[in-house]
């Protein structure tokens, strides 16, 4: 029976608390060794009867590790009695540090303990708990390559980071009031608010109906209650977008319907916001006019301490920047960029060293990935070389793709500027170092415009390394599954190998080979992009008839915008085709009046999926026909029926509204699921894939996947990367390296 | 590979054409050549720079409000020939007509062309005449060349950080116009070209103070030109989205079709970099003339690389050289 033994644990065991852990197992089982970090990997040497049992629990690993390998090999070293942590060596970056992770009720509790040497302190956290990507500088993880390197710890947390039988032995997130980050109160000009506890005077502030910014894990909140949610937008010019919020344990049932597994997420290490149906579709509709609302639990210990004071259940906390731009995480910056927008700032010293968005996840499903979840690491055997993929450029991260791990950044944003590209570059590089990844190759979107496109085709020139453009829609299926399958990807716009702007697609095939086998039908774009901020332009792209026209001129459309669109549709001028299901989704909202112009990300479709809630569908008969070789839906008929039941409403209440809303997507939906039926059945392949940025709506979704399990074919629907485009990066790296 | 029509329109999809058309190793005369791929070339001779250069026109329709194939005809090599620096002396005029074409038609054409010269102070000295078989082209293809001398020669490619950039007036009226013409557009409201030959007023303004960098922005409108001056003299350029002289029509009409102004031609506009101190004095020489009155300043040069508008609500974005034809992106 083996009693000594070198064991190598390969997987996410940093900041985890692994090697506390291990020596709390060695005292266990009177195992005499060494443990120590090297690289991404966790290095033990012991010896001891119980080796076995050892080697098993040591396997098993701490709550919040993930462990790839566990190797044994024989050893000569000699091991001397007791068990000692070793500091870190350099070693191999298979491995990565884990996301940053909600405070633990252990660590809540010793803030609320009175007496208690953490009494109040806001950043209090241990082995389980506390930041961790959003303080990383390189790895290994240890407290000198993280930024809370700035704060010594004072004898007594050094104490407790010495003693094996502390919750934060080892805790490289040590600190409390006498050592630790501390915070500050600042009005809007950046001087120091009077008063003894920062955190109670800023509870009492947001009371008052004040806007905070707060600077919190992984960038600054703007924070204010319900009450200020107007003049939060009208500060930021967002007058429809829906706010986030933050509420106090238990009031998140008051406003929604919360079901088991929602509450589950809403408490789970992540803490996302969790996008969860309002019990009265039409409250808080100053917070969000839709009939859902983004609700998040406190998870620092500064957001306890704030709902300690606060007599509100309820805070607004959206991310504090431009739409599209990156987060602020500086304070420098936060005071000069947010002086017109936040009336105080509470804000602390410990440098963020990467941004982390909050995460957003709606029926089980990642909308934004970030905060707790990323960065993500997958095992994924995609061949030998390594891989970057950039993304696309709307809801962008990127993957890289090294030794059979795929690790995808946080939420980067709409690379549509500077700063975001800057950020996407950013998050490469810090990527890089921190996977030790040289890539041989880089994946990137298709279209020859974007941003993404333009960073890929540069490092590929300056590496002198290849390039591998990835069709939009392929990605999203790559991600989803690389068997054979047919393949339906619903979203928004993505360029297409015909230059047509593509989005309802039904694929059929194996990665990387999908042909498109169907899809919906071309309809035109007047305007390009125009029509996507304007959804009555998609409406008249899709129905180009009088009646339609009318319906515009009724909305105080002039004489002269339509007879210049009507020609524009005519004669094709700066019109592109696109077959993408989100605009037939914007063209349905803009038929029925609930959004007449985009203000934010996926509003038309939004708006129009609230609409619909409750709303009962009748069944249209779908109209399919054949352009070169594929199936196509008419979305043309779909629209044909709505507006013939628009024109003969006596009465276009919400509760016609509401029926005719759900039947567009009902018949939508179902007009798709039977492309991929027919698919299907054509190719003798029973598993269906589903992606795309409109898999978020659930009346949708849920439709597809009923019309596809009824037929006796599987439903796949990846739960780990998000439907939208935050899986496309995952999806580029998946499509290259099995192209190889 | 085939030559397909966007090839031709001016965008970075025309790089690779000419990445075939400019392979000649006997390319420069001694001054600046085609090598430079600036407005014009430079030959010195006998201590004087002459600028000579050349330009073909196929604009459909031949007539359309403020101009005609004849007035662009002259303004394309006179502008070209200004954009270096240089007086225009003398054009050469090339003809290549369809059977059947209107020889009235010919005569307004060549009234007009008679127009722009005299505006520009230059002769056309010499010309050629051809007629082709019906069917082999669409009326008529007019070819120009001119020389000119140059006192200081102004190139593309000299934007040092520092500097401001100049638009000479409001941004694309001749594209606009064209487009809505052809197309058959009722805007509500008549959009003409700015079509105009610009020696008269640059000559005031050379004459007022230093310019590092000059371009005409034509095809491809102020984004490519912009694009082409930053990118060769490696630098960056901030733009302020609220500065740009855009007229009212100009900007609606752009809105409904969905076109960004700043990519479609300019056939009566400068843009260039000055250096600070010298801006308020080139710009008081642009307003004194009647093709310079809405000159503003745009924008300033900075280290790095890039053009960036700095938007109205406070954003940036990225100006960049069209590709040709505008592609949907927005998901
Ligand atoms: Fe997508
Ligand atoms: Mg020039
Ligand atoms: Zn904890
Ligand atoms: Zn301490």
């Amino acid at each position: 029976m083996q009693t000594k033994g070198k064991i190598l644990v390969r997987g996410i065991v940093q900041g985890v608390g692994f090697r506390p852990f291990v020596y709390a197992r060695a005292s266990e089982f009177g195992i005499a060794g060494s443990v120590k970090n090297l690289g991404s990997e966790v290095e033990i040497y012991a010896r001891g009867e119980r080796f076995l049992e050892f080697l098993a629990a040591v396997s098993r690993g701490p709550p919040m590790s993930r462990i790839d390998s566990v190797d044994v090999t024989d050893t000569d070293a000699r091991i001397p009695d007791g068990f000692v942590i070793r500091s870190s060596g350099t070693g191999t970056f298979s491995g990565m540090i884990p996301p940053d992770i909600a405070i633990c009720s252990d660590c809540i509790a010793d803030i609320f303990t009175p007496g208690g040497r953490y009494e109040g302190y806001w950043a209090t956290s241990c082995v389980n708990c506390g930041p961790r990507y959003s303080i990383i500088r390189a790895i290994p993880y240890d407290r000198e390559r993280t930024s809370m390197d700035d704060f010594p710890k004072c004898p007594a947390c050094a104490g407790e980071y010495g003693d094996p039988h502390s919750r934060r032995h080892h805790a490289q997130t040590i600190a409390c009031h006498r050592c630790g980050p501390s915070l500050r109160l600042m009005d809007g000009a950046g001087a120091d608010l009077p008063c003894t506890d920062p955190v109670r005077e800023a509870a009492a502030l947001l009371d008052a109906g004040k806007i905070l910014a707060i600077r919190g894990v992984g960038g600054f909140h703007l924070a204010c209650i319900g009450e200020s949610s107007g003049e939060l937008k009208a500060r930021l010019g967002r007058l429809e977008q829906p706010f986030a919020v933050m509420v106090r344990p238990g009031y998140a049932e008051t406003i929604a319907c919360v079901s088991p597994a929602e509450r589950e997420l809403l408490e789970s290490p992540v803490h996302p916001i969790v996008v969860l149906e309002k019990c009265v579709h039409s409250s808080h509709a100053g917070i969000s006019n839709l009939h859902t609302i983004g609700c998040m639990l406190p998870y620092t210990g500064l957001h306890h301490l704030l709902f300690s004071h606060l007599q509100h259940p309820l805070l607004i906390m959206t991310s504090a920047n431009m739409p599209g731009y990156p987060m602020i995480t500086d304070t420098d910056v936060a005071l000069a960029k947010l002086a017109k927008d936040a009336d105080y700032f509470l804000v602390h010293n410990r440098t963020i060293e990467n941004r982390v968005d909050d995460s957003v996840m709606r029926d089980g499903l990642i909308l934004r990935l970030s905060r707790g979840i990323a960065p993500k690491r997958t095992a994924i055997s995609l061949g030998s070389r390594c891989i970057l993929g950039v993304g696309p450029e709307l809801n962008a991260n990127a993957t890289i793709y090294k030794g059979g791990f795929a690790v995808t950044s946080p939420h980067v944003g709409n690379v549509r500027n500077p700063a975001t590209l800057a950020y996407l570059q950013e998050t490469v590089a810090k990527l890089e170092r921190l996977l030790g990844a040289e890539y041989d190759v880089v994946a990137h979107d298709l279209h020859p415009q974007f941003l993404s496109t333009r960073f890929a085709k540069e490092i590929a020139e300056e590496r002198g390394i290849g390039l591998v453009p990835v069709q939009h829609h392929r990605a999203h299926i790559a991600a989803t599954t690389t068997e054979p399958c047919i393949g339906i990807a619903i979203d928004g716009v993505g360029y297409g190998d015909d230059g047509t702007i593509w989005g309802g697609e039904v694929f059929a095939g194996q990665v990387p080979d999908l042909a498109r086998v169907a899809h919906l039908e071309p309809v035109a774009m007047p305007g390009g992009d125009l029509a996507t901020r304007f959804p009555e332009r998609m409406l008249y792209g899709i129905l180009p008839e009088e009646a339609c026209l009318d319906l515009l001129r009724s909305r105080g459309w002039t004489d002269v915008e339509i007879g210049v669109m009507r020609k524009q549709v005519a004669g094709g001028f700066n019109v592109t085709m696109t077959s993408s299901t989100g605009r037939v989704l914007d063209a349905a909202a803009a038929l029925l009046g609930i959004c007449r112009e985009r203000t934010y990300d996926g509003e038309p479709a939004m708006k129009l999926e609230s609409a619909a809630a409750g709303g009962k569908a009748e069944t249209w008969e779908p109209v399919f026909s054949r352009i070169g070789g594929c199936e196509c839906l008419s979305t043309r008929a779909i629209l044909k029926e709505a507006l013939t039941r628009i024109s003969c409403a006596h009465n276009l209440d919400q509760g016609v509204i509401r029926d005719i809303a759900a039947s567009l997507q009902y018949n939508l939906a179902r007009g798709i699921a039977a492309l991929a039926i027919h698919a299907a059945e054509r190719e003798g392949i029973s598993r269906v894939a589903l992606s795309g940025g409109v898999v978020a709506n659930r009346a949708i979704r849920e439709t597809i996947r009923a019309e596809i399990e009824s037929n006796g074919l599987a439903l796949l629907i990846n739960y780990a990367y998000p439907p939208g485009d935050g899986c496309v990066s995952f999806g580029q790296c998946v499509w290259a390296g099995k192209l190889s | 590979m085939k030559v397909n029509l966007m090839h031709g329109a001016g965008g970075e999809v025309m790089g690779e054409l000419l990445q075939t058309l400019t392979k000649f190793s006997h390319n420069n005369a001694g001054g600046i050549g085609l090598e430079s791929l600036d407005d014009g070339a430079v030959i010195p001779i006998n201590g004087t720079n002459i600028v000579f250069t050349t330009d073909s026109h196929v604009v459909r329709p031949l007539f359309f409000p403020g101009g005609d194939i004849g007035r662009i005809s002259v303004c394309g090599t006179v502008n070209d020939l200004t954009m270096m620096g240089g007086r225009p002396v003398a054009l050469s005029c090339g003809m290549v007509i369809e059977e059947g074409f209107d020889v009235a038609d010919l005569a307004r054409i060549v009234a007009s062309m008679d127009e722009a010269l005299g505006e520009a102070g230059a002769c056309l000295v010499t010309g050629d005449t051809k007629v082709v078989e019906r069917g082999s082209l669409d009326g008529i293809v007019i070819n120009t060349a001119g020389i000119g001398v140059a006192k200081t020669v102004v190139r593309d490619n000299g934007l040092v950080p520092g500097d401001v950039i100049i638009v000479s007036g409001t941004l694309g009226d001749h594209g606009i116009a064209i487009m809505a013409h052809r197309e058959g557009f009722d805007l509500g409201e008549q959009i003409h070209s700015d079509v105009a030959p610009l020696w008269g007023m640059m000559e005031g303004v050379l004459a007022a103070g230093t310019i590092h960098a000059m371009k005409d922005p034509t095809r491809g409108g102020f984004a490519s030109a912009i694009n082409e001056m930053a990118k060769k003299s490696r630098v960056q350029v901030r733009i302020e989205e609220d500065r740009i002289p855009l007229r009212r029509s100009v900007k609606s009409a752009a809105g409904m079709l969905g076109i960004d102004p700043l990519e479609v031609a300019n056939e009566g506009k400068v843009v260039m970099g000055v250096p600070a101190a010298d801006a308020d004095a080139i710009l008081a020489a642009l307003h004194s003339h009647k093709y310079g009155k809405d000159a503003a300043v745009v924008g300033r040069v900075v280290a790095g690389s890039h053009v960036i508008m700095e938007t109205a609500i406070g954003g940036e974005r990225f100006i960049e050289p069209p590709m040709g034809d505008p592609v949907p992106r927005v998901c």
